[in-house]
């Protein structure tokens, strides 16, 4: 067959044969991203389904609350398509539209949270807390563990559908379909919650979804030390 | 490939045959001539196996084998930095082909440390182009550049090897 040694091919030959089930093709990575679509939409709803529309939305009007949330929406579906794009060792994109992609979402969340400061500033945060009597440090740690825990639900969701992702650096790869999850929670997230202080934002929203990238790079890093290392193999 | 995911054995030995010399020769090339070559090619084509269901048919089967064992290569160097040093270190480079188009300008050993000399961006997309005959756009899927780059860096890597081995015409001379 090749110049390589007998032997050894004798050995993979063994090992392929005893495992040679049938397998269902992975989806292109376009498809692959629009399938990470419902699964985030629903997760990123639950909150604004409990809590209902944020109080300014009227103040911000439907651009900027729907449309900014959309377009976040579609940023985060984009990073997965570039993650699904990183794991796929003949479909790799170019360096600089990964990070080109990583900065734009970057500064379309920092953009769309100034924006809404700057309409409808801290009113409707003294508003609500004032009624309810909630210290504000309480409603950033809400939202920051609870924005955190539907990212980190998101991310264990999207690494089962990465579970055959070949990238050369799996940490980027994780660390993208991370920021995809905290990008898509954070766009439902930001329509209930009645915040709009910097500090809220930034701080805890902000943190929630480098919480995320950090949880999808280390999974993505376990998953590509797991496939280095193999099931008990002929080799070494 | 799509028999392979089938789960037909000979569809493997089909794919094994005709693609493992070459994965081989681009193995040791990454490897710096090493003899780890071999574990190489053989993590790979395990790891092609493990991983077949990721294989999705748009892709063509040779770089998306070949992008595996770069991959595979890398994993086992584990850095970047380390990826570096193999290709600065290296000496003892593999034997290749001649490239049809430096066929006329030197000796095999006067095209193999000219090579030696280019940088290892340049001489790997040079490589893949003229010596596995890879497109541009394929050498840019897996190499996570934009083909523009590729095609520059190829081009940029012809030159680099033309004018050394006219350095060596002229030596000679």
């Amino acid at each position: 067959m090749s110049d390589h040694s007998p032997q050894a091919l004798e050995q993979l030959m063994r090992v392929i044969a005893h495992d040679l089930k049938a397998v269902k093709p992975s989806p292109r990575p376009f498809r692959l991203a629009l399938q990470t679509a419902p699964i985030a939409l629903l997760i990123s709803s639950v909150v604004l389904v409990s809590l209902g529309v944020r109080g300014d939305s009227g103040i911000l009007g439907p651009l900027l609350t729907w449309g900014a949330s959309a377009a976040q929406f579609a940023l985060a579906i984009m990073l997965i398509w570039i993650a699904a794009h990183e794991g796929t060792p003949a479909g790799r994109l170019p360096r600089g539209t990964v990070y080109s992609a990583l900065a734009a979402t970057f500064l379309v969340v920092v953009g769309i949270t100034v924006s809404t400061f700057s309409i409808s500033p801290v009113g409707s945060t003294l508003r609500f807390a004032g009624a309810m009597r909630i210290p504000l440090w309480v409603m950033d740690l809400v939202c920051g563990v609870g924005s955190t825990v539907a990212g980190g639900i998101l991310v264990f969701l999207f690494s089962r559908l990465f579970r055959n992702s070949l990238a050369i650096r799996p940490a980027v790869a994780g660390a993208l379909y991370g920021a995809g999850a905290g990008t898509a929670i954070n766009a439902g997230w930001r329509i209930a919650c009645p915040y709009s202080t910097l500090r809220h934002s930034l701080g805890a929203h902000g943190a929630a979804i480098i919480a995320t990238v950090i949880l999808g790079a280390l999974i993505g890093r376990f998953l590509g030390s797991r496939r280095s290392r193999g099931p008990a193999g002929i080799h070494r | 490939m799509i028999r392979y995911q089938a789960g037909s054995l000979e569809a493997f030995q089909e794919i094994y045959t005709e693609l493992a010399p070459g994965v081989r020769r681009y193995l040791s090339y990454l490897a710096g001539g090493s003899q780890r070559s071999d574990d190489l090619l053989q993590e790979t084509f395990l790891q092609m196996h493990r991983s077949r269901a990721a294989y999705n048919p748009v892709y063509a089967v040779k770089p998306w084998v070949f992008g595996l064992a770069r991959n595979v290569f890398l994993m086992n160097r584990r850095s970047a930095r380390r990826w570096a040093e193999v290709h600065e270190s290296r000496e003892q480079l593999p034997e290749f082909p001649i490239l049809p188009d430096a066929d006329s300008l030197g000796s095999r050993d006067e095209l193999r440390r000219s090579i030696a000399r280019l940088s290892p961006e340049q001489a790997e997309a040079l490589l893949l182009h003229h010596e596995w005959g890879f497109s541009f756009e394929e050498i840019a899927g897996m190499l996570g550049i934009s083909a523009a780059a590729a095609r520059a860096r190829a081009s940029r890597g012809m030159a680099d090897l033309r004018a050394a081995l006219n350095g060596f015409q002229r030596a000679r001379a």
